[in-house]
């Protein structure tokens, strides 16, 4: 049984931890308990992969014809 | 008094140098608002027609943004009003169904449905499609929907969140726990059946 009371932090930092939202202390903490963690470890790599993914798939590009419609709102020289 | 107080030409010449200048930066950040627009709304169409909206209203309105700070945000901050205000947002109740699992389901249901238990976390993401993501992030209600996708696919930080939604920063976090978790399990239905 690895989990243990530092795991229910590290969770609770997990998503500002993914959002780059930890102070440095800590993140500091946060990965030193990762490094020791395998459960934990396991559980950020898959929020990890599935914020990538969500973020792939979801990323839609802008027609061309959009791009010039916005232009053409410029005000005239 | 002053003997350097611009000729009216003068600060004409200013004025729309200042206002190209802001045009241009604006719509170098347009494909990065209209990835934000599009999944802040359920079709295309809308999205084209809130993006026309917001840079129309930005052109208009741009000697109200201070040079410097960040305008991508500002002009967020424009389209998210006026998609509030165009009362495009069906709001629903955000009591939803408990989430006993909590942050847990997804990450359960995907590996229980495998015959093998994966070890390679990018292999059980994998499990999920294209479809599977868009439909699932359609389905979390817009109050949690917005954060989500100013954070995760804007790549706002919640400070930037939470001044675009004006909203405060405690909000913003409640609402994308929640709404991170209303998406896990709306996409745990999608990809191994509800």
């Amino acid at each position: 049984m690895e989990f243990d009371e530092l795991c229910d932090k590290c969770e609770e930092w997990m998503q500002p931890y993914l959002d780059r939202e930890l102070d440095d202390a800590e993140r500091a903490e946060a990965e030193n308990h990762l490094d020791g963690c395998g459960y934990c470890r396991k559980r950020y790599r898959f929020e990890e992969s599935l914020r990538i993914f969500v973020r792939q798939v979801c990323s839609e590009e802008m027609p061309p014809a959009l791009k010039q419609k916005l232009a053409a709102l410029r005000t005239p020289l | 008094m002053s003997e350097v107080t611009p000729t009216e030409p003068q600060r004409l010449a200013t004025d729309a140098r200042d206002r190209v200048r802001f045009e241009e930066e604006a719509l170098e950040l347009s494909d990065q608002v209209y990835r934000v627009a599009r999944r802040l709304v359920g079709s295309r169409e809308e999205a084209e027609d809130l993006m026309q909206e917001t840079y129309a209203r930005a052109f208009r309105s741009w000697r109200s943004y201070t040079p410097g700070t960040n305008l991508r945000a500002w002009l967020l901050r424009i389209l998210t009003n006026l998609n509030i205000d165009r009362g495009r947002r069906k709001q629903r109740s955000p009591e939803m169904q408990p989430l006993e699992e909590g942050d847990y389901f997804l990450y359960n249901r995907l590996e229980e449905s495998s015959r093998e238990p994966r070890s390679d976390q990018d292999a059980v993401v994998d499990r999920l499609s294209q479809d599977d993501v868009v439909a699932a992030l359609s389905e979390v209600p817009h109050d949690f929907r917005d954060v989500i996708v100013l954070v995760d696919i804007g790549d706002f930080t919640y400070q930037d969140a939470a001044q675009i939604l004006d909203i405060p920063i405690g909000t913003v976090m409640s609402r994308l726990h929640r709404g991170r978790r209303i998406l896990k399990t709306a996409l745990a239905d999608q990809a191994v059946g509800g």
